[in-house]
């Protein structure tokens, strides 16, 4: 079976904090690539570097040497101006502490999530009404964070992410802040978003448990990815 | 572009969500509003004061004794200088007045300082205007006095026919204006030459303005500095005479400066607030705008929300502050102070404090321009 064409690839990613005394390997010679369909976990001990890779990953930062390739453009080479609609088009992110503006309600959210990364999109409320519906908040599109509990909160995050229908989530520690339920929730929603939608989900976690949601464990230590582990998917078994 | 009832949107939520915060950058903005209104309005009502009579007059050309820095206290001149401004080529028409001090006797017994302004019998370049009761024609009368309403209070004079003495001279009022005040506070009254010298101890044949009236087709600016090279005498249009008037209160005495500070310290006060108020709020939302860059939002988008946000507060704050500085002008009003708030000024407010809010919100700008994406992930 042929492999699909990577999302986004990292090609001996170098990211150097610092210099002299102070220099910090924050990532050092990191290879990786992210298929659509695929939920990939990163996995760390803290300050390993997994923030790093998803950030670069993510188009957010620079590497200091290394290439980033999107959709198989080498993106290193283009001006930072030219990045913010790349980073439109292709990824979606989603946060252990949600950032969902507490005066909106959760269409509201949605909907200025996909303005904003497109000026252009027209009827973005409808659109925030059915990415809400798809994560099975339907009844909840009128209210605000703060009267959401925190899965609800995670899902509305979600739906902002799918906003412009970008082929990739990151998702930095998505249910950290989750009780167990509520965060197994989140993960079948995302292997969904992988499996039924074909988009790629990259996921950073301390969380062992959702290794079962994975396709695939890059395991990060001291700024290397020393690991990428492909794991079988309980559905396909 | 994003679309502005979109930002209008986010913005207006963004501000409105906490009630609390925003009522105390709608009170900074709506003091700093009202300070400034009023403080300009209250100068520009002096200095309506410091030169109504010449602004109500129609003479081309105003003459008066060499070297008067000041309206109100200008040297005297004597018939012989009225006889050269009239025979002047040039001038088609002449008439003295004089404008001094005497003390109005009051019917308590006290006194009050007034400026007495004499008026040539048949007189057509000033008259007394605003006249809400009695006949202003009788001033030529022997003692007939025309006094204001509003200066009732200080007068204790509120009735045509009412009968005083100003310094020892006897005076009737024969009617009544309102709203013609001084600059000085000290109450205009209205007199016939004649009577007028008498009420400020002026010699017969002594007063301190000439007004001119110019020939048709004269240059006025031309026929002032003729009439300068006159001996003992200077002239100006009735525009520069109007200026010099209120030039002098606001830059030689410092009042222009007073008032001005104050309405400076009330844009300072709007400015901090409204700042704060904004700083506080993008800090407060730093992760989620930081969200929407890391998204792909542009700076462009997010920076006008923070500006709509700011206008916002300039818009409540024009409108609240416009209401309280036109309730202090009503009470105002009932202590004798004119504060005029001329459509220049309430344009001109409202643009310094749509300026101001923007400039206002820059600590938000420049800490959102420099918001690292990447930020999104720290903590």
């Amino acid at each position: 079976m042929n492999q699909p064409a990577p999302i986004a690839t990292l090609s001996g990613v170098t990211k150097i904090y610092g210099s002299g005394e102070t220099q910090v390997n924050a990532l050092e010679d990191a290879d990786l690539s992210v298929y659509p369909g695929e939920i990939l976990l990163i996995e760390g001990p803290s300050g390993s570097g997994k923030t790093t890779l998803i950030s670069i990953l993510g188009l957010l930062l620079r590497p200091t040497r290394g290439d980033v390739f999107v959709r198989g453009e080498r993106v290193t080479a283009l001006p930072q101006r030219a990045l913010p609609p790349i980073r439109a088009g292709t990824f979606g992110f989603i946060f252990q502490g949600f950032n969902l503006f507490p005066a909106l309600t959760a269409e509201e959210n949605v909907a200025i999530a996909i303005k904003m990364k497109d000026p252009r999109a027209r009827n973005a409320n409808a659109e925030a009404r059915r990415l809400l519906a798809s994560v099975g908040l339907e009844n909840r599109m009128h209210h605000k964070p703060g009267d959401l509990s925190g899965g609800q909160k995670q899902r509305v995050a979600i739906a902002r992410a799918l906003g412009g229908n970008p082929p990739m989530i990151i998702g930095d520690e998505p249910t950290a802040a989750l009780d167990t339920k509520t965060a197994l929730g989140v993960m079948a929603l995302l292997r969904e978003l992988a499996t039924v939608q074909g988009r790629a989900v990259v996921v950073v976690t301390h969380d062992p448990r959702l290794a079962k949601f994975a396709d695939r464990v890059a395991r990060v230590e001291d700024g290397r990815v020393v690991a990428v582990e492909k794991i079988e998917h309980p559905q396909a078994a | 572009m994003l679309s502005v009832p979109i930002v209008w949107t986010l913005a207006r939520k963004i501000l409105l969500h906490d009630r609390i915060k925003f009522s105390v950058a709608a009170a900074g903005v709506s003091i700093s509003v009202m300070l400034v209104l009023v403080q300009i309005g209250l100068f520009l009502g002096f200095m309506q004061n410091a030169s109504n009579l010449i602004d109500h007059a129609t003479a081309d050309v105003w003459v008066t004794g060499e070297g008067s820095e000041n309206f109100d206290f200008s040297a005297p001149i004597d018939d012989r200088s009225f006889y050269k401004v009239a025979s002047t080529p040039g001038v088609a028409h002449a008439e003295r007045m004089l404008l001094a001090f005497g003390q109005f006797r009051l019917a308590d017994g006290g006194t009050q300082g007034v400026q007495v302004v004499g008026l040539e019998p048949g007189g057509r370049l000033l008259r007394p205007w605003h006249v809400v009761d009695g006949d202003p024609r009788r001033i030529h009368e022997p003692g007939g006095i025309v006094v204001d309403v509003s200066e009732a209070a200080k007068l204790k004079v509120d009735k045509v026919g009412e009968r005083r003495e100003i310094f020892g001279a006897r005076a009737e009022v024969v009617a009544l204006t309102k709203g013609i005040r001084s600059f000085t506070t000290s109450p205009f009254v209205w007199a016939d030459l004649d009577s007028a010298r008498a009420y400020a101890l002026y010699p017969a044949d002594r007063f301190n303005y000439v007004m001119v009236e110019a020939a048709p087709g004269v240059d006025r600016e031309a026929l002032a500095r003729r009439l300068s090279e006159l001996p003992g005498l200077d002239a100006y249009t009735g525009p520069t005479m109007s200026a010099r008037a209120r030039d002098y209160w606001s830059s030689r005495t410092g009042v222009g400066a007073g008032f001005f500070t104050t309405a400076a310290l009330g844009v300072i006060v709007g400015l901090v607030v409204v700042g704060q108020i904004l700083y506080n709020g993008t800090l407060e939302h730093l992760k989620e705008y930081g969200t929407l860059k890391a998204m792909g939002a542009r700076n462009s988008a997010i920076l006008r929300v923070i500006v709509y946000q700011a206008l916002i507060s300039a818009v409540v704050g024009m409108v609240l502050g416009g209401g309280l500085a036109l309730a202090s002008k009503a009470a105002m009003a009932g202590a004798n102070l004119n504060v005029l708030l001329t459509q220049n000024l309430v344009i001109t407010t409202a643009v310094l404090t749509a300026v101001m809010c923007c400039l206002a919100s820059l600590l938000s700008v420049i800490k959102v321009l420099r918001l690292d994406p990447a930020s999104v992930f720290k903590g």
